[in-house]
C-alpha cells in the first residue's frame, strides 16, 4: 500500500532526525563527564536582589577602587563613555543603556557586569548544570557542573563558557570564552578577549548571598583583582518580564522629548532653590 | 504652581517610606541630584513600564501658561514589588510631583530617590519610590 509505505518512511525519517538532534545537543556529555557529575553540596537556589546598603560604588562595580590597569586597558577605559562611575557622562554611548537620544543599545551586559543590572536574578540547580536566570532582559547562564572542560577554542560570546564545581559550600565557576564588546562593569571598566571570571558563590545565612568575584586578564590589567557582589533572599517574588527593545517608547518620551538630555541653555538654567522657609 | 523650595513633606514621606538601594537604570548625571523640586498639576497620562514608569503632569505657569512636565519614576517591575500598580495615577489626579529637575531647565523630573513620590492634594502618596 503505498500510503502506508509513505507513512513508514515518515516514521524512520523522524527517528533518524530526531536522534540526529539529540547526539547534536549533547556533544560534550561523554561518558567520563557523567561519571563525574555533582550533586550540589549547597543551595544556592532561589531569587536574589542586590543588597549592598550604603556602598554607592555598587551602583557601577565590583570594588570601589579602580585596578591599575596595563597601558591597553587604560586607552580602552578613557574611551568608554558610561552612564555611572567616576567618568559618567550625560551623553553615554554605553552598549545596555545609552543616553544618545538615538541609539538603542540593548546588547546584552555580559559577565560579571549582569550581577550589577539593577535587576533581580534567579538561581536554579540541577544534578549537572546550574543556571542563573536574570529579570534584566531575560539573559541567562549555564554553569555545568558535570565534569566538563572548557572547549580548547571557544567561540567568544557575550555570556562566556562557564564551568563550576562544588567545594564544599562554595560553587566556584570558572568562565572564558568572552567577546570583549562589553565592561567588566556599569563604569566602563575594559576588558580583553582574555578575560578569565573565578566566580566563588556561597551561601552564609538562608536568606543571604554572597558571590567573590576575581577578574583575571593580563591584556587589560596589571594584576588580578577581586570583588564582592552580596545578595538577599526575596523567597516570595518571581523574575519578572523585562523586554530591553521595548525601551523605544521611554527614549523617545523620556530621553528625547523631555528635553532634560539636551545641551544646556543657560538662559533656561534654574535657579538654586531658596532655603526652606522656618 | 511651582514650589522650589526644599519639600519638607516630601521628605517625611521618604521616611515614611523606608530606604532601598540608590540603584537606577541610566545614568543621573542630567538631573540635579543635590535638591528636590515639587511641582503641582494634573496628570494626563500614566505610563506603568520598563525601563521606568512615566508620570505626565499639566502645570500651570508662572504666567497662565500651562507646562507639560514629565517625570519618571523606577521600573514596573520594582514599583509592583513596592504595591503600586498601572491604576496607582490616574488622568485628572491633581498630584504634588517630587523629584530632582534636569539640569538644563527642561521640564523634566527624575524621581529616583527615597524621598521623590507622587502625592494626592490631602499629601497622600500615590506613588512612592520603590527600587
Amino acid at each position: 500500500m503505498p500510503i502506508r509505505l509513505m507513512g513508514s518512511i515518515h516514521a524512520l525519517a523522524a527517528v533518524l532526525v530526531f536522534s540526529s538532534v539529540l547526539h547534536a545537543q549533547t556533544p560534550e556529555q561523554s561518558g567520563a563527564a557523567k561519571a563525574l557529575t555533582q550533586a550540589p553540596t549547597v543551595d544556592l537556589s532561589g531569587v536574589w536582589e542586590a543588597n549592598m546598603p550604603g556602598m554607592q560604588w555598587a551602583e557601577y562595580s565590583f570594588a570601589p577602587d579602580i585596578p591599575p590597569m596595563t597601558p591597553w586597558g587604560k586607552q580602552r577605559y578613557l574611551a568608554a563613555k558610561p552612564s555611572y562611575g567616576p567618568r559618567a557622562v550625560d551623553h553615554s554611548t554605553d552598549y545596555v543603556n545609552p543616553t544618545t537620544g538615538k541609539d538603542v543599545g540593548c546588547l546584552p551586559p555580559g559577565v560579571p557586569r549582569i550581577y550589577i543590572q539593577p535587576f533581580l536574578f534567579e538561581i536554579v540547580q540541577t544534578p549537572g548544570r546550574v543556571v542563573e536566570l536574570f529579570e534584566f532582559d531575560h539573559h541567562m547562564r549555564q554553569i555545568f557542573t558535570d565534569g566538563r572542560q572548557h572547549p580548547k577554542d571557544p567561540d567568544l560570546t557575550w555570556m562566556g563558557d562557564s564551568i563550576g564545581r562544588y567545594q564544599g559550600d562554595t560553587l566556584v565557576v570558572d568562565t572564558i570564552g568572552l567577546n570583549d564588546k562589553t565592561w567588566i562593569d556599569r563604569g566602563g571598566l575594559p576588558h580583553s578577549d582574555q578575560l578569565h571570571v573565578i566566580e566563588r558563590i556561597r551561601r552564609p545565612s538562608s536568606d543571604a548571598l554572597e558571590i567573590n568575584i576575581t577578574i583575571d586578564d593580563p591584556k587589560a590589567y596589571a594584576k588580578t583583582w577581586s570583588g564582592n557582589r552580596n545578595f538577599k533572599l526575596r523567597p516570595t517574588w518571581n523574575i519578572k518580564e523585562f523586554i530591553c527593545a521595548d525601551n523605544a517608547d521611554y527614549n523617545e518620551e523620556f530621553i528625547n522629548k523631555s528635553g532634560a538630555y539636551s545641551s544646556p541653555n543657560p538662559s533656561k538654567q534654574h535657579a538654586k532653590p531658596a532655603k526652606p522657609n522656618k | 504652581m511651582k514650589n522650589k523650595l526644599l519639600p519638607l513633606l516630601g521628605v517625611a514621606f521618604g521616611l515614611l517610606m523606608g530606604s532601598g538601594p540608590l540603584f537606577a537604570h541610566h545614568g543621573k548625571g542630567a538631573f540635579d541630584m543635590e535638591n528636590l523640586t515639587i511641582v503641582k498639576g494634573t496628570v494626563t497620562k500614566f505610563e506603568f513600564i520598563n525601563p521606568h514608569a512615566l508620570i505626565y503632569v499639566d502645570v500651570m505657569g508662572d504666567k497662565g501658561n500651562v507646562e507639560h512636565w514629565i517625570a519618571e519614576s523606577s521600573s514596573n517591575n520594582h514599583l509592583s514589588r513596592g504595591g503600586y500598580d498601572k491604576n496607582s495615577l490616574k488622568p485628572g489626579d491633581q498630584v504634588m510631583v517630587t523629584g530632582h529637575r534636569a539640569k538644563n531647565g527642561a521640564h523634566g523630573l527624575e524621581l529616583q530617590c527615597k524621598e521623590c513620590l507622587v502625592a494626592d492634594s490631602q499629601n497622600k502618596v500615590l506613588l512612592g519610590y520603590y527600587f
